[in-house]
């Protein structure tokens, strides 16, 4: 199984669609809600990003919400999140589920734990680290399936620059093919330096919600701005800022944005 | 195998409240979740089941909306379930409770264990695994069970913790284990198993269709009181962020780490 190349700089938005979490209550209508923003993501000619147990809360994975709901892949139209919170047996579950649906695109990150979730250890996957994270898991991947899937990494623009840069390098050699930035509002030098002395597509992620300080809470860093965010404002700014580059929409208002931002695309 | 989970619906640990007149916990409107030792009984469960063949039901006694929490025992793959639910049975302590278990343990019938966690976090108690073996009259007990060896020969083998090591014992079946968390790693429940869940059948018992003596449930029935609980105090919080190079902020956090004595 090779994947096929795909030009990750194509203007095409990728579109985080969080799936639903695990829970009995209104089952049938949030797996409605999430059938209708894939599809209307997928028609409008994007690629839907579904999450990983985002924030270790417990939810449905991708392809399995995609095979039950019948949902299209189509080539360059789906990215998956994958984390270092499963157990093996699942992981292959996972990646076996996904090279069956033809999805290719996988983003491996180390993802965020929970008492309910397990983690993945090094014994399992024949690594002598301490623990797994994002470039032992993307080195797995490449060491069993081959080139079966396009894998990507995390650059995480927050971090100091001399430990994210070393990680970074490491993602790269266990074999990630592209990069997604931490959320953005603006631009940033480290992801210029960085872009401007690799050949690897760089995904700017824009952060669409107005809820600024949401995406202080989550990066864990403090994000000086201003008490209001204009999220289309701030996409467009980067889109002048970052014209070769592919865009990733985390936390998109499929009510109230979408329709905007798909005219400019 | 015939196996018994017991679960019990408790609120998230971030959301329990106290009701200061009755001083007992507020489970209106609170997020409510399996307690978290339960899930290792119900992953032993199912392992059995997938070695030993048999079926698994989920048992727990509470109010209607402990559904929630069958239904997702249901989902991770458990047979069949039963909820007790009855105005009697409100209040009961640990006693009670036990004797409302094992009394739906009986008509389930045939039952060759029950598995419970090792105990609830709201009420810490760790009795209620043993209650029930004590209302059985002479089912044998192990607590803090952190491995099942085998069966044979309706003889059950199990590794317990104890102070500074484990045992291993064997227990006749039928046999009620109280399990720890080191007993397995529970799995993750798939969305096919939600959808199946979702329109399950769960049996709803009464006191009345489990044959209880209204006498020994609830508050009346009860023979301990709780006479004062007060909630733990919440511990003051916050995040402070330092600017500066990494020697600058090493330099500044070493020096807030030395005000509050903490190095």
């Amino acid at each position: 199984m090779k994947a096929a190349k795909v030009n990750l700089n194509y203007k095409r938005y990728r579109l985080e669609v969080s799936p639903p979490k695990q829970a009995v209550n209104h089952l049938s209508e949030r797996l409605t809600r999430f059938d209708e923003k894939y599809n209307k993501a997928v028609d409008a000619g994007h690629c839907v990003c579904v999450t990983d147990n985002a924030m270790g809360n417990l939810a449905f994975q991708g392809h399995e919400l995609i095979q039950e709901l019948k949902l299209p892949v189509r080539f360059g139209q789906v990215m998956i999140h994958l984390n270092t919170f499963h157990t093996l047996s699942d992981l292959h579950w996972i990646l076996d589920s996904c090279g069956e649906l033809g999805i290719k695109e996988i983003l491996v990150v180390s993802g965020d734990g929970s008492v309910r979730l397990p983690k993945l250890k090094p014994s399992e996957i024949d690594c002598d680290s301490a623990s797994v994270t994002s470039v032992e898991l993307l080195g797995y991947i490449r060491k069993i399936y081959g080139s079966a899937f396009i894998l990507g990494a995390a650059f995480n623009q927050y971090e100091p620059e001399a430990h994210e840069i070393l990680k970074f390098r490491r993602k790269i050699e266990a074999g990630a093919e592209f990069i997604v930035t931490q959320p953005m509002v603006g631009r940033n030098e480290l992801i210029e330096k960085v872009m401007s002395k690799t050949k690897i597509p760089f995904i700017i992620e824009a952060w669409m919600s107005p809820n600024i300080k949401l995406l202080s809470d989550c990066i864990g860093y403090s994000i000086a701005s201003e008490d209001t965010f204009d999220p289309m404002a701030c996409l467009e700014s980067l889109r002048n800022a970052y014209p070769a580059n592919g865009f990733y929409l985390a936390l998109l208002d499929f009510k109230t944005q979408f329709n905007n931002f798909q005219i400019k695309a | 195998m015939k196996i018994v989970v017991c679960i019990k619906q408790v609120p998230g640990v971030s959301s329990v409240k106290i009701d200061p007149e009755t001083k007992r916990l507020i489970r209106d409107g609170v997020i409510s979740v399996i307690n978290p030792f339960d899930y290792y009984a119900l992953e032993e469960a199912l392992r059995l089941r997938e070695l030993h063949g048999g079926s698994v039901t989920v048992l727990s006694m509470g109010p209607q909306k402990a559904e929630q929490s069958i239904r997702e025992a249901l989902a991770f793959g458990a047979d069949n379930a039963v909820l007790l639910c009855d105005k009697h049975f409100a209040g009961s302590d640990t006693w009670g409770t036990s004797y409302v278990l094992a009394l739906a343990v009986r008509k389930i019938g045939d039952v060759d264990l029950v598995l419970c966690g090792k105990q609830a976090i709201d009420g810490d108690t760790a009795q209620v695994g043993p209650g029930i073996a004590a209302h059985m009259k002479d089912w044998p007990h192990a607590a803090g069970v952190s491995a099942i060896n085998g069966i044979e020969d309706h003889m059950l083998s199990v590794n317990r913790m104890i102070d500074g090591g484990y045992d291993e014992c064997l227990l006749t079946l039928p046999a009620v284990l109280s399990v720890i968390k080191e007993i397995n790693e529970p799995r993750v429940a798939r969305l096919k198993g939600w959808l199946k869940a979702e329109h399950s059948l769960i049996d709803i018992w009464d006191a009345d269709q489990i044959g209880a003596d209204v006498n020994l449930l609830g508050l009346n029935g009860s023979p301990t009181r709780v006479v004062k609980t007060t909630p733990p105090k919440s511990r003051d919080r916050k995040t402070t962020f330092f600017d500066g190079s990494e020697a600058e902020s090493a330099g500044k956090l070493l020096y807030e780490l030395r005000i509050i004595s903490a190095i």
